[in-house]
């Protein structure tokens, strides 16, 4: 049916027993929703915790693109001051589009996905789980790492709570964005680059607003309006979006 | 009332025949009204009394941004149509639309930019609507890119088309940014239900352009669309006939 | 006709705006035209192969 490899029972069972667990009660028709989708959650979790060093990645890679611009454009701080906003959104977005290429690769390899498709549970609810993991483990890291990049940019203490709430309000909205664009490519071989060609134009409104949000935060300004905003893009993604990847996962394990 | 009309565009050999028969009556009245428009544009409209002849722009500008906005609408109709109902010539019509928008929305932005150094003194603005033409046309290459990157037809198709219908919405963005964003863009003044506030003179070269793009797009889309549908058939029958035509 | 040309002094805006619109309209012309026969191609090539071809 797919070119995935085997349903790997086999390697389902070398992971953790609670992800045993998991595509157990996946399969069975009387496990509650929200069940499903704790476990297919924790299991994301804990599979992304073995292997720590994937998860540093793209934190050290949002640091170093956030230490581009201070070298290539002027150490200033004045002028880094200026630019803040664009330069920690910009590797906020890069970022979260290089930890999106893992959202469903790995389950896809084994089958996993495969067997979330097939099991009575809504496929909708688990790919929630899933991008929920994916916020989890990158952009709540990057709404928490932003402040120390901002500092490093000469912008003052006071800015710092702004600064992680619109980077982690508006990571969500980028993570579910992003689910869509994982779905559609996956299996794709090298599909970083379309990955993003599928992704920017649809998460542009959020850097816009994200963007105005922390510049409002550093100069000290009511951000509540463009944070109200990107919360509402939040919304709607986790409405629509998990929606739109189910059936993009769909379509790409057939 | 029949709708055996309705089911035979589902047929490929029947849509191949008709786009074929259709084509010439999409293409010559298209060249018509288009050199008509020009004509009249170039050459019988007064010039503006705030542009002069720079404003003359507005005859391959507008038709251009309507075309992008237009064809990608068309696009995602077509998509859903076969994602929801499995047509197969839905999915056709979809793929033959997207290098048309694109090539059309790269030439409103170049023609906007145009107009606007002169005119509003910028090449560009980050402004709503200029930005999200800008989104547009990149849906357009990443549509076109993710049909070129999945070797699957049926997968393409399919992945394309959830794409295509996710990114809609930018569509009513474009449009009604204007109205929601004060910017440097000008307000509606010929899409207003109400009369339009431009000179007869004027008006009638512009909605003749419109008018002449539109059965254009008809034309391309037909030509595309037969091959598109050679694309998808395997079943030897019909197409024989067709290839050695 | 040298006005026409001067375009009001909006000549180089004017007619590059035009030009690239009319060479839209080409592309779209070639480009279709191009697609269209190599679909016919790749059907003949495809029936030839199933040894289907006349």
């Amino acid at each position: 049916m797919s070119g995935y490899g085997s349903p790997a029972a086999g390697v389902v069972a070398q992971a953790a027993p609670l992800a045993r667990q998991a595509t157990v009660w996946a399969g069975s028709h009387q496990a509650p929703l929200l069940d499903a989708a704790r476990l297919a959650l924790a299991r994301d979790l804990q599979l992304a915790f073995r292997k720590r060093g994937q998860l540093v990645q793209p934190l050290a890679f949002f640091a170093m693109v956030t230490m581009l611009f201070p070298l290539a454009i002027s150490p200033e701080l004045a002028r880094l001051r200026e630019i803040a906003p664009g330069v920690l959104w910009a590797g906020a977005l890069l970022a979260s589009l290089l930890a999106l290429e893992f959202l469903f690769r790995d389950d896809a390899y084994d089958g996993t996905l495969e067997q979330y498709a097939l099991s009575g549970q809504s496929l909708t609810w688990l790919i929630f789980a899933k991008t929920a993991a994916h916020w989890l483990l990158t952009g709540l890291p990057l709404a928490l790492m932003a402040p120390l990049a901002a500092l490093s940019l000469g912008v003052s203490d006071a800015a710092v709570p702004g600064i992680v709430a619109s980077v982690a309000v508006g990571s969500v909205a980028l993570s579910l964005i992003g689910s869509i664009g994982a779905a559609l490519t996956l299996g794709i071989k090298r599909s970083g680059a379309l990955l993003s060609l599928l992704t920017l134009p649809l998460s542009l409104p959020v850097l816009i607003f994200g963007a105005r949000a922390t510049q409002l935060a550093i100069s000290g300004g009511p951000l509540l309006a463009p944070l109200e905003l990107l919360a509402a893009l939040a919304v709607l993604g986790v409405t629509l979006a998990p929606l739109a990847a189910a059936a993009a996962v769909r379509i790409s394990l057939e | 009332m029949t709708w055996t009309w309705f089911h035979r565009l589902g047929s490929p050999p029947y849509v191949y025949a008709l786009a074929a028969r259709l084509t010439p009556w999409f293409g010559w009245p298209a060249a018509l009204l288009i050199i008509g428009g020009l004509w009249g544009g170039l050459v019988l409209a007064p010039p503006d009394y705030q542009q002069g002849d720079g404003f003359r722009i507005i005859y391959v500008h507008a038709p251009s941004a309507w075309m992008s906005l237009m064809v990608y609408t068309t696009m995602a109709v077509a998509a859903a149509v076969g994602l929801i109902w499995r047509i197969k010539v839905a999915h056709a019509v979809a793929a033959s639309c997207a290098p048309i928008g694109a090539s059309f929305t790269f030439a409103a932005l170049v023609t906007g930019a145009l107009w606007g150094e002169p005119m509003w003194g910028t090449y560009w603005e980050w402004d709503p609507r200029l930005t999200s033409e800008l989104i547009l046309l990149f849906l357009y290459l990443g549509y076109m890119g993710l049909r070129a990157g999945l070797e699957d037809t049926q997968r393409a198709d399919r992945a394309s088309a959830v794409l295509a219908v996710v990114g809609v919405v930018n569509v009513p963005i474009i449009h009604y940014s204007v109205t929601w964003w004060n910017s440097l863009h000008q307000a509606p003044s010929v899409m207003r239900l109400a009369k339009p506030t431009m000179a007869a003179s004027m008006l009638v070269p512009l909605l003749l352009m419109l008018l002449g793009f539109t059965l254009f797009f008809g034309a391309v889309l037909l030509v595309r669309l037969r091959g598109e549908v050679l694309n998808r058939e395997r079943s030897a029958s019909w197409i024989r006939e067709i290839v050695n035509a | 006709m040298s006005q026409f040309l001067e375009m009001g002094g909006y000549a180089a805006f004017v007619w590059p705006a035009y030009a690239v619109t009319l060479g839209a309209i080409v592309l779209n012309i070639v480009w279709a035209r191009r697609a269209l026969a190599r679909s016919r191609e790749e059907a003949r090539r495809r029936l030839a192969m199933r040894g289907e071809g006349a």
